[in-house]
């Protein structure tokens, strides 16, 4: 469990994100230079790939995750991070998949080398801190797949939601349970 | 006159279900010293053959990689899911069976993989790469000769668990047809894990779910009523996202009959949006019916399904000792969410051991039909072993309890099931013996019964293979012993009653059907038999009031409109039974006994071409009655068509070789378009199988007669004199004969 120990290294990095210019751009190809409106005690960025099966299938769960933590000051975003997934594309899976949640497109990979995720879907958990973002979580949503191969009934862990809920409690996260399953990320320099 | 026993017959219970994998990665270095590993050099041909079968638009996987550019997004992920060996989908380890389009990469191909992408997925020459592959769009085998689609299309969730689900897909045609390939179109193939296709004989699940079926019926398992004729299901029709056409072997369509249903057993993916599924079967016919019959073979231990919480290895088996030679043709393996190892060998009557299947990781999701490259030979005296491994540890991710309860066998996915299909064909079958399939439902079935004994399905279908092999002591104490378990049992007592009937002892059937119409009034099989039995014993009357009754109470059946059409006619009501049976023959044009009566009654007026069509439609329907084909030939001989008349004289010989009459006649026939020395033979025949006829010899002294034989043709009148001392025509052409 390699990743657990970096994980634990990362937990305490600031990442000075908040008002530094443009972090990715919306569909419109307008800049987005601010994740966490004034009072957002909290961050998701979700990252996903029109085209990754598992990634897709969490949308609905994502979407009602956006829904529920949004009345408790917690802002949500699909992050596209992907070469692929350009507005066209990704304006129309919205539509397909009836996304109302906002949408980053992370063409500059920024959001991606900040969260430091690699794989769709992953999630990444930022609090404000200072004139910051301070990373709590990254990883997996639940434990609904544990390798490929490996996929439960139903999830038994709800990893992201405890982290949240812990957050917001004022608590550390617990970090997750296992590794992301899903589509790797197609970085811009391999 | 010809009966029907809608009793006699097996009840198949086909059990359908539905279906994960970790595996060890190849650890090779990769050396980077290689020569240039590109797409179009080495990759390209890799993916053609191993991958775009389902990933290419509009396939079962969930994108495509039939272009560079595809292939370069997806190179990373390539690597990772075939070092694990989570593509391509294959359970079946390696040497433990030697399974047909197996879907295997080779250690060295992962390794090129691997070496591909780290090099930086170079693309090579275009030029030098193959060309890709081509996939149909509509129909990958072409377009369909009948097509079914699902009455409603089928909405799946965005969320949630996988859902299995069984839509029935009735056979809309009035004829039956034989079925050479199958292709499935599932409408949205990319959430479809698998399906299953079962043969509803009585459209019983339909009926069952008589407000339900249009819009599907979950469930991962289900069963149908497999009818009263035995007609052992004998194909695995089963889909997978890589294996959209199914083609049968030469020689083994399948058959469709009108009222029969096709259940699609399907289990779906959620994707994360709403889908709407639309499947659609395509089925492509054949004229040739099947040459060989292949059956279905199931080893299992439901009974023995009672997981503790927490048990790791908890181990379920069954074995079965093969009564015949067969040929195994394939094989199929189920278990649900805890299985984890599942076996399956053979040991030969010398004690040797053959593996016929090893899933070393079971996954529910990637359950298969696997199919053997070459028949795999065994002998009589084989003992097959099923040895199935569960996980109820909290281990099993699988394990769709958290925490672990204590699992029985059932058919929601929750519960579990411990099930071997074995697809055989029975091989060197003695001629004159029994149908090997009744041997293997036997042997089947007293192997069922040994683990439950009182299972009511396996008492049943053992009963019935003992009528169907012509034991019916037996079978008559097998229906008893059911009836005692199970008493009133209305299709156990139907079979008793054919059982006793068939045993000789029609009386007690007589008793059977009528205390089983007096108790059950609505039991329209029950009264049918009676009828039926009726009918062959001469109480015509009575018949005739049970198909009156059951004219009122039953549904249209063209069966009960010929059988009062054959009671009438016993009764001397010639126009009321034409007219019944023409009303027979307007609700099923291919009703046999219409057909064969009012192609008699044709006969006996004089409308000869009427009658040789009649007998001609009534013989197709059942080309094994020797009498359609006997009467077709006297409708032939009476038109002037001598030859056609000796060919379906010949065709009832070879159905019943033993039949004196049937000889007899045609040595009649030959005599008739001169083939003198024939004749004389087929009369020898007729003679050597009942001597004591004073007719048979005399006809046969007028053949050696007109063969110039008179030495002969004296000696066979004078044997027929000794036989009936007052035989007219005999002492008459003795004396023609000249003196010797």
């Amino acid at each position: 469990m390699t990743g657990l120990a970096i994980r634990a290294l990362l937990a305490g990095m600031v990442m000075f994100a908040a008002g530094t210019g443009r972090l990715a751009t919306d569909l419109d190809g307008n800049a987005i230079d601010q994740l966490a409106p004034a009072g957002s005690r909290a961050v998701v960025l979700f990252f996903a790939a029109s085209d990754c099966p598992i990634s897709n299938r969490y949308i609905p769960e994502m979407q009602r995750m956006a829904k529920e933590f949004a009345a408790r000051g917690v802002r949500m975003w699909f992050v596209y991070p992907n070469p692929g997934d350009d507005a066209k594309v990704v304006r129309a899976h919205d539509s397909e998949y009836a996304i109302s949640t906002p949408t980053a497109l992370d063409t500059t990979q920024t959001l991606v080398q900040m969260a430091h995720v690699t794989i769709t879907p992953e999630v990444a958990v930022f609090v404000p801190d200072g004139s910051g973002l301070r990373e709590v979580y990254r990883g997996r949503i639940d434990d609904r797949y544990i390798a490929f191969g490996r996929e439960r009934p139903q999830a038994q862990h709800h990893d992201l939601e405890d982290a949240l809920r812990a957050v917001l409690d004022g608590q550390p996260a617990p970090p997750p349970g296992g590794p992301p399953i899903g589509c790797s990320i197609v970085t811009l320099h391999p | 006159m010809k009966n029907r026993f809608p009793a006699r017959g097996l009840v198949l219970l086909a059990t359908l279900a539905a279906c994960f994998v970790t595996i060890s990665v190849t650890n090779r270095k990769v050396d980077a010293a290689q020569p240039d590993v590109t797409w179009s050099g080495q990759i390209a041909p890799l993916v053609y053959k191993n991958c775009t079968t389902c990933h290419h638009p509009g396939g079962g996987g969930p994108f495509s990689l039939l272009t560079y550019h595809e292939a370069q997004r997806w190179g990373a992920q390539m690597v990772t899911v075939t070092q694990s060996r989570f593509m391509p989908p294959w359970l079946p380890e390696h040497g433990f069976g030697d399974f047909a389009d197996e879907r295997r990469l080779s250690s060295e191909d992962i390794v090129q993989l691997a070496q591909w992408v780290k090099a930086g997925m170079p693309e090579g020459d275009p030029a030098t790469a193959p060309p890709a592959p081509k996939y149909s769009e509509t129909w990958q085998y072409g377009q369909p000769d009948l097509v079914l689609s699902v009455e409603r299309p089928f909405h799946l969730p965005a969320s949630g668990v996988d859902v299995f689900r069984n839509f029935v897909l009735p056979y809309p045609l009035k004829q039956t047809h034989y079925i050479r390939a199958m292709e499935i179109r599932p409408g949205a193939p990319q959430i479809v894990h698998h399906a299953n296709v079962l043969i509803d004989r009585t459209a019983s699940f339909r009926r069952a779910h008589p407000t339900q079926w249009q819009d599907g019926v979950p469930g991962m398992e289900l069963e149908v009523d497999a009818g009263n004729d035995f007609d052992p299901d004998s194909h695995f029709l089963f889909w997978k996202p890589d294996t959209p056409v199914l083609v049968e072997p030469a020689g083994m369509p399948w058959r469709l009959d009108p009222g029969n249903d096709l259940i699609l057993n399907m289990h779906l993916k959620p994707s994360g949006k709403p889908e709407v599924i639309t499947a659609q079967v395509g089925l492509y016919f054949t004229d040739q019916p099947p040459t060989k019959q292949p059956m279905l073979l199931q080893l299992e231990h439901d009974s023995a399904l009672d997981i503790p919480a927490g048990a790791r290895n908890f181990v379920v088996e069954d074995e079965f000792k093969l009564p015949v030679d067969v040929d195994v043709l394939g094989i199929y393996p189920h278990a649900h969410y805890l299985g984890k190892v599942l076996e399956a060998w053979a040991t030969l009557p010398d004690q040797q051991k053959r593996w016929l299947i090893r899933i070393p990781d079971w996954d529910i999701d990637r359950q298969s039909v696997y199919r053997y490259r070459e028949p795999v030979f065994l002998p009589k005296n084989t003992v097959l072993h099923m040895h199935y491994i569960y996980d109820n540890s909290p281990d099993n991710v699988h394990n769709p309890h958290d925490p672990p309860i204590r699992v029985k066998a059932g058919n929601r996915s929750e519960d579990e099931m411990a099930h071997l299909w074995l697809q055989v064909l029975p091989v060197n079958a003695k001629k004159d013996g029994p149908d090997p399939r009744l041997l293997l439902e036997e042997a089947w079935m007293r192997n069922k019964l040994a683990k439950d004994p009182d299972d009511p399905i396996a008492l049943y279908n053992l009963a019935s293979s003992l009528a169907g092999q012509g034991k019916y002591a037996d079978a008559v104490a097998a229906y008893r012993h059911m009836l005692a378990l199970h008493p009133g049992d209305e299709r156990a007592l139907n079979g008793l009653g054919a059982a006793l009937d068939d045993s000789g002892d029609w009386q007690r059937a007589q008793n059977v059907f009528s205390g089983l119409v007096a108790a059950h009034p609505e039991s329209c099989d029950g009264r049918f038999n009676l009828a039926s039995l009726e009918l062959k014993h001469d109480q015509a009357s009575d018949a005739e009031q049970q198909f009156r009754t059951m004219l009122k109470q039953c549904p249209a059946d063209a069966g009960v409109h010929s059988g009062l059409g054959v009671a009438l006619a016993s009764e001397g009501s010639a126009d009321a039974a034409q007219a019944e049976f023409q009303r027979a023959l307007a609700s099923d044009p291919h009703d046999f006994i219409a057909l064969y009566n009012l192609g008699d009654l044709a006969l006996q007026s004089g409308q000869f071409p009427r009658a040789v069509e009649l007998l001609d439609s009534a013989a197709q329907q059942r080309p094994g009655d020797a009498d359609a084909h006997e009467h077709l030939a006297d409708a032939y001989a009476q038109s002037g068509r001598l030859g056609d008349a000796v060919i379906q004289v010949r065709a009832a010989i070879r159905i019943s070789p033993e039949n004196p009459a049937l000889h007899a006649l045609l040595s009649q026939a030959l005599a008739a378009t001169g083939d003198l020395q024939q004749a004389i033979e087929e009369q020898k025949t007729a003679l050597h199988l009942a001597g004591n006829d004073a007719d048979g010899w005399n006809n046969l002294g007028v053949l050696e007669a007109r063969a110039g034989r008179n030495t002969e043709a004296r000696a066979d009148f004078l044997h027929a004199l000794q036989i009936a001392p007052d035989h007219a025509q005999a002492r008459a052409n003795l004396g023609h004969l000249p003196p010797s």
